[in-house]
């Protein structure tokens, strides 16, 4: 099998400081990988790079299409970008209101994604807005409301569904679930796990929960100080960890 | 990876794996070190240099004392400890029999032999909260492209035959019992019909008569032509499912 995204030594720094450096993997499809380490550690950094949110400095990456075409991601035109994350990429950003728009109703917040790939039928649009609310557990008869209306939980619900709706094959989410109480963040989890499950969705996702980790993702990367100090499968990494940074990550989990 | 593997040897283990068809595991020397960085890089020999080959129709049980590492052997075999020396190989159903070295491959591949060829019962239920029992046992097969209807009704006859009351399988396992718990965990590990099973300890916390019905879940694998490795604490249990015995001694300590 052919990987979705291939990184290699990709580098990107602020000033010669902080960022990450060096990063090397192989994400396959229907993959759920986990970036976690401590705040500054150059997670969002690396997921960003990854987004091609930020240029890299230096390194490679690249990406298999739906026809099979290799991708150089770095040397990607503006437009092919720009149609590469209207239709096969999504991104979550941690906090919903970066990836909603506030000015349009919830259904509209939906049904925009798929206008820009070129629906225009009205009633289909409204129509899987309804279906995608109902799957991401909202209420459907709120379809009109606006983002403000709703929760934190639920516009990152919201937000979910938005960047699920066009069908992409590669979802970037940069703390999902950070910031929601427990309960919330619970049905998410659950939610997120049964969508990538169903959607054989690839994930890139950048957390510091290490039981967010332990329960969504098949890999884990683990970062300190802008380079990966280890990786490997999730509970290999979690119940073996190797390096002496991610046992004291491992360690520190607070015992329910 | 950190394993120690000559050419020469992954060449021995892929002839083994030809020569013998109904060879499943093979692992030569595994021994494990867990080196403690954050309390002053203590080192703890966990098990040292232990050689193992099961074949199909075989029932492995691993006896010794506590601390002689059987359970060490187990994870190191399913890749959830990194064995520290030695190398282990398992036939992969999906690659034309061909072999593939835990001690080395890719989480990739790790994942696909999971799926496809390895199962693991420990004697603990690990999972997300708050999902269904029936879900969870399903969700091997599912996971496997079993259509969702058959999948459901496999996973509700052998929750029954585990004695398993149906007014518990709409329920999340959370506040079952430990011994419910447990069950759960059999049938979420069994039902996928892995051609190899690892199992630590899967009925620690049963009674006599659910015992029964785990061990004769085992001695049916077995039979089906699955490999076994396992652990079991009560010598009524080993009786009935193992067909050979592997004695492990606690490593000498430094």
């Amino acid at each position: 099998m052919t990987p979705l995204l291939s990184a290699r030594a990709l580098t990107k720094q602020y000033g010669g400081r902080n960022g990450c450096r060096n990063v090397s993997f192989d994400l396959y499809p229907g993959e759920v990988l986990c970036i976690v380490g401590e705040s500054g550690s150059g997670k969002t950094t690396l997921l960003n790079t990854l987004a091609l949110k930020t240029a890299a400095d230096s390194g490679s990456l690249h990406y298999t299409a739906t026809h099979g075409d290799q991708l150089d991601l770095l040397a990607l035109s503006e437009p092919r970008r720009r149609l590469l994350m209207r239709t096969e990429w999504g991104f979550v950003q941690q906090n919903p209101r970066d990836g909603l728009r506030s000015g349009v109703s919830a259904g509209a917040n939906i049904g925009e994604p798929l206008m820009a790939v070129g629906a225009r039928h009205y009633g289909d649009i409204r129509y899987a807005a309804t279906q995608w609310m109902e799957r991401v557990e909202l209420d459907a008869s709120r379809i009109d409301e606006f983002p403000a209306a709703f929760s934190g939980g639920m516009q990152q619900r919201l937000q979910i569904a938005r960047n699920l709706v066009t069908s992409p094959r590669l979802v970037f989410m940069d703390e999902p679930t950070a910031g929601l109480d427990v309960s919330v963040q619970a049905r998410l989890l659950d939610l997120l796990r049964t969508l990538t499950s169903t959607l054989h969705l690839s994930v890139l996702i950048v957390t510091h929960d290490i039981g967010v980790a332990r329960l969504l993702a098949h890999r884990l990367m683990v970062m300190q100080g802008g380079e990966v100090v280890e990786a490997g499968l999730t509970d290999q990494v979690l119940d073996d960890p190797q390096h002496p940074y991610t046992q004291t990550l491992v360690s520190s989990v607070l015992p329910v | 990876m950190r394993s120690i593997e000559t050419s020469s040897e992954a060449r021995a283990g892929e002839r083994a794996f030809i020569d013998n068809a109904a060879l499943m595991l093979r692992a030569v020397g595994i021994g494990k070190t867990f080196i403690l960085h954050g309390q002053g890089g203590v080192q703890i020999e966990a098990l040292a240099g232990v050689s193992l080959e099961v074949e199909r129709g075989e029932c492995v049980v691993l006896v010794g004392p506590s601390g002689a590492g059987k359970s060490t052997l187990l994870r190191c075999l399913y890749g959830n400890y990194l064995a520290s020396r030695g190398s282990i190989a398992i036939r992969d159903a999906a690659n034309d029999g061909r072999p593939v070295s835990i001690t080395g491959a890719e989480p990739h591949d790790v994942l696909r032999l999971r799926r496809g060829v390895v199962g693991y019962v420990s004697q603990f239920l690990r999972v997300i909260p708050r999902v269904p029992t029936l879900t969870l046992v399903a969700e091997p097969l599912l996971s496997r492209g079993v259509p969702e209807d058959e999948a459901r009704s496999r996973a509700a006859a052998l929750l029954a035959r585990l004695n398993v009351p149906e007014r518990l399988w709409s329920l999340a396992p959370a506040t079952f019992s430990g011994g419910e718990q447990q069950r759960v965990n059999i049938a979420r590990g069994l039902i996928a019909e892995h051609p190899l099973l690892l199992l630590d300890e899967p009925t620690a916390s049963l009674d006599a008569e659910n015992r029964d019905v785990v061990a004769d879940l085992i001695v049916e694998a077995r039979e089906r032509g699955a490999a076994i490795v396992g652990i079991f604490h009560d010598e009524d249990t080993r009786g009935k499912v193992a067909t050979r015995r592997l004695e492990l001694q606690p490593p000498l300590r430094h």
